[in-house]
């Protein structure tokens, strides 16, 4: 389907650009209630000037904040959705992601009796925003207007309170941002990683077309290059146009309220630093190339980024990474700088596991070959399916978020940081829902039985983790009792409409007869 | 265009709307959203163009993805689709349109392709005509007759249903002066009212 057919003016900004990485460091989530539902569609068609679309930014200058927003079920229930439009949400949303608790692994100190209060009320939340920034100024300009808006209704919509940040568990808002080092913003999240490296990447989406390289789907060609792969249909992650099966995606109706829209999982995943420095020295004692070797065979990359596949040793990764770190500073002042870069942007991106059936390299059981296997299920076997991506091609997801809190000490687990997830998909059952239960908390479709994600599964402390290694002087290693690294603080499910269903719920227009 | 006596024209419009933006939302957005803010039936505009039977605007994206293994197809552009029935010849009807409507007329179809070139009731007759479309079968809520006359006899069987209700069980004396008092009040024959107005659909 050719560009020009996806109106990027009605979608929101969100969906199509991670802000992080479009120099947008600041983030501010804010949740509110309706108590009125006139209230509620003035409140909402007072933001709508202020929404952020996700119109290419290479046309105008770019905002220093942008404003998005999504609604749960409750929420579009408050303003006065007609029942047979509410009925016609798929299950999982109306249900909202607490119900969902067994499916996600959110148990133990993962449940959600354990949240942020903010969370622990039913039929709470009704909508969500999210402001991202260029700088805390821009923040907080954006977040005022916001508050002058919220004035007008006179009380009949809520901003709520109930976000924990170590000092007090009853804050208006979550905030996030890129963890700064020298005075400068990263891609890192608290336990080290560069995160949001391959992010899908869809027909119309308008990105980089370099971004296919390892965020489309794979043909058969070489992962290095754009031939190896395609983008991915763009009704994965947008409502109202053809998806992987060549279908349209099930939508509520009418029409005109799903179209351009979507659906948006926000979690708060708090990481347990010193649980996982300590476990990566003490396992990285008895393991080859020790705790730093240990935290990339875990991940699928080394920390700075480079993918095991591509660079097996360190020496090799860390080579790259400064190699890389400097072709991205000498991007912004030269066109040969900026071929350097794209070239080396490749190496993070372009590789499948073609290479390393066996896990020789990346382990089976590793966070990126879980989280998207880039059409290894085929397990080596030719032509197993009519597409090497017949089995992942619908489970990706679009990640955005930021990292929140600091580690003020890194040998303690409590405190506050973490990660503020957000998947993006057409469908949280089929999506995001699937790959947190059958490959974050599962192995069988890696042939791992019932292992787990070393890094974000809902570990007991007793389960293991096997690098596989492959040769004898590369044995196989096992990773034993894993402890839970990550724990969930919060999250729900949202609706994230176009702009055009945004000024209909406004405007009392959605009709679903 | 079928155009049989005693039946109402029905007339089928789409209008290619200019792709592109005005910087913040595409023209086709634009137009639905102007759409949406029409008020309907008695105080729709379309209430002030003589002999509407009933219309409807709207804004048509794509053709409908009928999902695989069919061929992709995409329209060139959006459309702004107008349907109505109304009594009499196109002409006149068009004439009549832009004599009574022309800045709901202007307003409506501003971001249309080469909407720019009518400007008076002679090329909004031509434009509309370039944009028509056979129309074979639609739906049909009404006689044919001139809206007027529709009007009247839908203000009349009102009353009338009214007056038998009151009415009944009186000697034929008082019916027959009760009746007299309801045609002088009603004025069957005179289809400038008392009546119904246009635009409106129920009691």
């Amino acid at each position: 389907m050719p560009d020009q057919h996806i109106d990027l003016n009605d979608i929101q900004g969100n969906i199509v650009k991670a802000y992080g990485r479009f120099g947008y460091p600041k983030a501010r989530y804010i949740f509110f209630q309706f108590h009125d539902v006139e209230a509620g569609r003035n409140f909402i068609r007072d933001l709508l000037p202020l929404i952020t679309t996700g119109r290419p930014w290479c046309k105008d200058q770019p905002p220093s904040a942008t404003t998005n927003i999504a609604f749960t079920y409750q929420g579009l229930k408050h303003l006065g959705l007609p029942t047979k439009t509410l009925h016609s949400f798929p299950e999982e949303f109306s249900m909202g992601m607490k119900a969902r608790a067994d499916i996600l692994g959110d148990d133990g100190e993962s449940s959600p009796t354990e949240w942020d209060p903010i969370w622990h009320h039913d039929k709470y939340i009704h909508m969500f925003m999210s402001i991202n920034a260029k700088s805390l100024e821009a923040l907080e300009e954006r977040y005022k207007k916001i508050q002058d808006l919220l004035k007008k209704s006179s009380g009949l919509v809520t901003q709520l309170r109930g976000h924990r940040d170590g000092q007090r568990d009853d804050l208006p808002y979550q905030e996030a941002s890129a963890i700064f080092v020298d005075g400068k913003p990263t891609p890192t999240e608290h336990f080290g990683y560069q995160d949001g490296i391959s992010d899908p990447y869809f027909k119309g989406s308008g990105g980089n077309p370099l971004n296919v390289v390892g965020g489309g789907k794979p043909t058969r060609g070489d992962p290095a290059t754009l031939q190896g792969w395609e983008p991915l249909e763009t009704g994965e992650f947008i409502l109202g146009y053809p998806d992987e099966t060549k279908e349209l995606p099930i939508a509520p109706v009418p029409t005109l309220l799903s179209f351009n829209g979507t659906f948006m999982v926000y979690r708060k995943l708090h990481e347990k630093v010193k649980t996982f420095h300590d476990y990566i020295n003490n396992v990285g004692k008895d393991f080859p190339g020790g705790p730093e070797a240990v935290a990339a065979k875990m991940a699928g990359r080394w920390r700075n980024g480079a993918p095991l596949v591509l660079f097996p040793t360190r020496e090799e990764a860390n080579a790259f990474a400064q190699e890389y770190e400097k072709a991205r500073e000498l991007a912004a002042t030269s066109a040969k700088g900026k071929k350097r870069y794209e070239e080396l942007r490749l190496k993070r991106t372009g590789f499948n596991f073609g290479n390393d059936l066996a896990g020789s390299r990346c382990p089976m059981g590793a966070h990126i070959r879980r989280a998207n296997p880039r059409g290894c299920l085929e397990f080596g076997i030719k032509d197993a399916f009519a597409t090497p991506g017949a089995l992942d091609n619908r489970r990706r997801i679009l990640r955005r978020g930021l990292p929140y809190g600091e580690v003020t000490n890194p040998l303690s687990d409590d405190g506050e940081h973490g990660v503020i997830f957000m998947a993006i998909g057409t469908s949280i059952e089929r999506q995001f829902e699937f790959v947190q239960q059958q490959w974050i908390n599962y192995g069988n479709d890696f042939k791992l039985s019932n292992q787990k994600d070393p890094l974000l599964g809902n570990h007991d402390g007793k389960d293991m983790f096997m690098i596989e290694g492959g040769s004898p002087d590369n044995p196989p290693f096992f990773c034993p009792e894993i402890p839970r690294f990550v724990t969930t603080r919060g999250g729900e499910y949202f609706f994230v409409p176009g702009l055009t269903a945004i000024r209909m719920i406004a405007d009392n227009l959605i009709d679903p007869t | 265009m079928a155009n049989l006596i005693s039946e109402p024209t029905p007339l089928t419009v789409l209008s290619p709307i200019k792709n592109g933006d005005d910087g913040s939302q595409t023209f086709a957005s634009l137009t639905r959203k102007y759409l949406q803010s029409l008020d309907i039936h008695e105080k729709s505009p379309m209430a002030k163009v003589p002999n509407t039977f009933l219309c409807r605007f709207f804004v048509l994206n794509d053709v409908f993805f009928e999902g695989s293994p069919g061929k992709v197809d995409h329209l060139k552009s959006k459309y702004l689709v107008f349907c109505c029935n109304f009594h009499g010849d196109l002409n006149t009807y068009l004439r009549e349109f832009w004599q009574n409507a022309q800045q709901e007329a202007q307003k409506i179809w501003r971001h249309c392709v080469a909407f720019e070139q009518v400007h008076d009731a002679e090329s909004f007759i031509d434009y509309i005509k370039k944009c028509e479309l056979n129309t074979t079968i639609y739906f049909n809520g009404s006689t044919g007759l001139p809206l007027d006359e529709q009007l009247k006899a839908l203000y009349l069987k009102q009353e009338f249903s009214q007056f038998a209700c009151e009415k009944q069980g009186l000697s034929a004396e008082a019916l027959f002066e009760a009746f007299q008092e309801f045609v002088e009040r009603t004025r069957p024959a005179d289809l400038t009212g008392p009546t119904w107005k246009p635009g409106q659909n129920t009691l």
